[in-house]
């Protein structure tokens, strides 16, 4: 692709205009009808984000989710990047522990939910599948990121003699850390998807609960609110991300 | 009569009890995680004393998939097949929309942005929108897994039909070849390699993601088994239900790693 200046001003102004367009017909959809009562319009739905009355509920919501995904992330990060050093500095253990985070992610959520609520409680349920959701991800990342080194890096610290510990801080580690960089960004939707299922399960506060709350009343525009906020959450927490995997990239790729 | 030579004669020779000493330990080395996991729930059951509606042992799960296949298949052949029917729509879908962003450049301008805000979006909240829009059936499980399995194959189609060995579109270009034969004999094949890579990333949510959205809507499928079995206190039948889905996605997702290094093999 081009990469002048001139170029990427008009990259940024056909995207705006992507996403203008977007907005134009979700509202053209919800004021004629065209996908039926369950899509309400664009302004309906920012209606429903800008009353005074509803901001305390929002509020609630918000912190309580945003809470529980934070709590998760950084539990599932230590556990992901735990068991990767675990299988990466004792390799007999490295079939097992591939086979055991494939097999644990491979277990439905909702299938552990009941477990999890008699382990944890409800409240500390979201947290909890949203940690194993980021566990599986930087589990992934972790693994590959520390077998990427470079062959001639690799055979410098041989040729030197490097003990495995010096081999692992200054060469392994920071080889990994693009990979783990960019897991940590992937990992960000998957951690709203394990809060708010786990909030789904009776949680006494968030996101997910307004969303069950809002269906079950036919509230539409309340629901796509609610949908609305998990977004933005998902959104600026994936920019963070990116800035981190940019600066990770740029030093250390 | 000879022993045959070759490696397929050595474990005959060998000490049968070495040998089956060899498979168990070759067992062990790749589910210890599981075989601690599994044991430390038999002995919590045992120890805590909770009832079976509240923590069935394991081995009561095993046994209610035993005595009830028929039920369990049934349940988990519809799961499977909402699943294979809802990725193959969302990578077709994602696969058009990457050709058509790979041959206007306009309409990639416009649709990239926005698939960039989609992929952040928590796919279990759409659920709810979905049901809403398409009825609380099988066309809103299909959706769902239709919906999750299209940023995968837009992103990965997408690269794919860029990912051009060095020199070859200008070969094409200088050759006089249209965009079809552009895009017919360099570009698509080009994208076969990553686009086995979003089959992959797919399969392995297909099946998890049809369950969720089987167990909001219960009406069909594994998910729904589990949410009726929750519902009336079956907690031994709706963990069978989760152990019949995990048997499942853990079968597809390796069926995808297994195609995805056929294809791989071939196309290098």
């Amino acid at each position: 692709m081009n990469s002048g200046d001139g170029s990427m001003a008009k990259n940024l102004l056909t995207g705006a205009v992507g996403v203008i367009l977007f907005l134009v017909l979700w509202q053209v959809i919800g004021a004629y009808r065209l996908a039926g009562m369950g899509w309400p319009t664009l302004t309906s739905v920012l209606d429903v984000l800008a009353t005074p009355s509803r901001f305390g509920t929002f509020q609630r919501a918000v912190t309580a989710t945003v809470r529980s995904v934070l709590l998760g992330y950084v539990a599932g990060f230590v556990m992901g990047f735990g068991f990767a050093l675990l299988g990466h500095l004792w390799p007999r253990l490295k079939v097992g522990t591939d086979q055991t985070t494939a097999v644990i992610h491979a277990i439905p959520a909702i299938a552990l939910a009941p477990l999890l609520i008699v382990f944890f409680g409800l409240a500390a349920t979201p947290i909890a599948i949203c940690a194993l959701n980021v566990f599986f991800l930087v589990y992934n990342a972790t693994s590959s990121g520390l077998l990427s080194v470079n062959n001639t890096h690799g055979d410098l610290f041989t040729a030197y003699g490097a003990n495995r510990y010096d081999r692992f801080r200054w060469l392994e580690l920071p080889a990994a850390l693009p990979s783990i960089a960019a897991g940590l960004k992937l990992a960000v939707p998957a951690a709203l998807i394990g809060t708010i299922l786990g909030e789904w399960f009776g949680a006494p506060q968030g996101v997910g609960l307004l969303m069950v709350a809002a269906m079950q009343n036919f509230q539409i525009p309340m629901l796509w609110s609610a949908v609305l906020l998990s977004v933005a959450i998902s959104l600026s927490m994936m920019a963070l991300t990116s800035l981190i995997e940019h600066y990770v990239s740029h030093r250390f790729g | 009569m000879e022993p045959e030579q070759g490696v397929t004669a050595e474990p005959i020779d060998a000490n049968p009890l070495r040998w089956l000493y060899s498979i168990f330990a070759r067992f062990v080395a790749r589910f210890w995680g599981v075989i601690i996991i599994l044991g430390a729930w038999q002995a919590w059951v045992l120890i805590s004393g909770y009832n079976a509606i509240v923590l069935p042992p394991p081995l009561s799960v095993l046994h209610q998939v035993a005595t009830n296949l028929g039920l369990f298949a049934f349940a988990g052949l519809q799961t499977l097949a909402v699943a294979i029917i809802g990725t193959v729509i969302g990578m077709l879908l994602g696969s058009v929309a990457a050709i058509l962003a790979w041959y206007s450049r306009l309409f990639s301008g416009l649709l990239t942005p926005l698939a960039l805000i989609f992929t952040a979006v928590p796919a279990v909240a759409l659920v709810p929108v979905i049901a809403r829009l398409l009825g609380y059936d099988i066309r809103t499980v299909i959706a769902i897994v239709a919906v999750i399995s299209f940023f995968p194959s837009f992103v990965f189609t997408g690269s794919g039909l860029r990912a051009l060995p060095p020199g070859s579109a200008d070969l094409f270009r200088v050759n006089g070849a249209s965009t079809w034969m552009q895009l017919r004999y360099l570009a698509l094949p080009a994208a076969v390699p990553h686009w086995m890579v979003a089959l992959r990333l797919g399969a392995a949510s297909a099946v998890l993601s049809a369950i969720i959205a089987e167990f909001a809507m219960g009406t069909s499928g594994l998910g729904s088994v589990f949410s009726e079995a929750r519902d009336s206190f079956d907690m031994t039948r709706a963990l069978g239900a989760s152990l019949v889905a995990t048997i499942i996605s853990v079968i597809g997702f390796l069926l995808a790693i297994s195609a995805e290094r056929i294809v791989r093999d071939r196309w290098d």
